[in-house]
């Protein structure tokens, strides 16, 4: 059995490291989707490390790239992929991009993860929140969202799991039917070293009413600051909500396990590195990815979601 | 792998498709190499198809990109990997880098496909081929010309073997300790449904050679990308079994062989009863072969000593 399953991922390159298509390219590759990737584009490597150069990719070229697609009549995908972007009339393209993408084939699964900011403050310039407010979400079928973005969206203080419930219910009404918190605030019940992350999924019952699935997931913090971790994790989401249809609780479960162990794999080598009683570099905080490949393969379920 | 091994690939990378850094970076990371990809273009496909379109990077962008890995200190490599260039700053930048890496890590090796050309006529412009012959051959440590590729850089006619092997010995004497004569003219001891293609490798700690002889199966087929494949795994395997040509090779080639013949059958069955597969069609079923490239089976013994 081949799988034939092609990804379109606009998404940075980074000659060293992974994050953006560099982070999400080989795993799903691994897993056996096609992956086709725009480059919007060139760094040395990310901008955590002391030093960082490279080249842009603008709007124009952009559509330059897709145009050589579509002329050879190859425009056909079943996802497209997006994760950090900085330029508004770039973001602009890729929605008339889907769009166009979205008529070749109705049945295509954008998966965004709509990169603003975190922990109150954003990291990109701020005219690009409407920009994914008012057009991008609304193409979305996976979308999500940290906690400190939807402060900015819908200007509201969650501060409860009821309240960010009705905010992921407000996401579902403005486009994607899968809607993941990747990382929020609220304290979990397993204590201070966990992290809590939600997610809603709009299903079908077998009775044929409408309804959707919501579940909590608990995650161990890490002393660490990562780069490139919530590209894997929305690669991996689309890997394993494409592999276990309707079942968000499944494919979230593979998908933090998978981080899990990327992870766990990097921090042990990273310290390694560093050296006793070291703090790892950027460098040597770049995550295990081709190491990790069994894992990213089959994972091993190391996380219990909650269904809600 | 148990030791971590970084390369460094500056190739093509195209939106669609397996050519270039698209072509060899998968098949290196599944098998434990850390892969750095410096992009040397970014087209939508290959220029093989109806169409194609995209953007190039100059040498001075190059440099930018290198000076930002070197500014970290992070610029340590094992290997270097370089394909495709049409660019002689492009290339003479690519030859600068590569020499100042040697001087960080003396050991690097650097695997070169100096691609210029086939079947006696170029697609690169004239002027590359003095930077290869004068600057780029001579730090290269494993090379995989084509017959037509060697004969302009030694200015040797190829007409037998033995021709083909004083040829690869002249490429030592340029540079390589590892000479791939990646396809040639030479007729096949198994007939004519196969390609011969040669090998040459100092045997360290001597002035002699290991020689082989590889027969290949002709494809009714136009591939793009097996080049840039054929030289990444190379790059593997001879890392994986060094001063042993043979079983690299063999390995080598086998792995083409899989990913070709399963690439043949999917774009058949694409194209449908009769009609000759497109382009896109024919791009390599690369993922696909993953577990292939993992761990490929030795095909009939098609590797022999010279």
């Amino acid at each position: 059995f081949e799988m034939e399953c092609r990804v379109l991922s606009i998404q940075s390159h980074v000659v060293r490291g992974y994050v953006g298509n560099k982070s999400a390219s080989f795993p799903l590759q691994v897993l056996g989707f096609e992956v086709d990737s725009i480059n919007s584009v060139q760094f040395s490597n990310h901008t955590g490390y002391a030093h960082w150069k490279g080249q842009v990719l603008t709007a124009e070229e952009l559509n330059v790239l897709y145009d050589g697609i579509k002329l050879n009549n190859v425009h056909h995908y079943d996802y497209v992929l997006t994760g950090y972007t900085r330029d508004t009339s770039f973001l602009e393209t890729v929605v008339d991009i889907v769009q166009e993408l979205k008529r070749m084939n109705p049945k295509l699964v954008y998966v965004c993860d709509p990169v603003m900011g975190d922990q109150g403050s954003m990291y990109v310039p701020e005219n690009i929140l409407p920009v994914y407010r008012d057009k991008v979400v609304a193409v979305c079928l996976v979308g999500y969202i940290g906690l400190h973005l939807f402060h900015l969206m819908v200007l509201m203080i969650m501060l409860m799991v009821s309240l960010l419930f009705q905010v992921m219910d407000l996401l579902h009404q403005m486009g994607p039917d899968t809607v993941v918190l990747t990382s929020t605030d609220l304290p979990s019940p397993r204590g201070d070293q966990f992290l809590v992350a939600l997610g809603s999924q709009k299903i079908v019952r077998p009775d044929g009413t409408k309804s959707t699935q919501k579940i909590r997931m608990d995650m161990p913090k890490v002393d660490a600051v990562f780069v490139g971790t919530g590209d894997l994790f929305a690669a991996m989401l689309l890997a394993w909500t494409h592999l276990h249809p309707n079942d968000l609780k499944a494919a979230c479960e593979k998908t933090i396990s998978v981080m899990h162990h990327v992870i766990k794999r990097t921090m042990t080598y990273a310290n390694e590195m560093a050296g006793q009683g070291k703090r790892p570099n950027p460098a040597q905080l770049e995550l295990r990815m081709v190491q990790s490949k069994k894992d990213i393969e089959d994972p091993a379920i190391v996380v219990e979601a909650t269904v809600l």
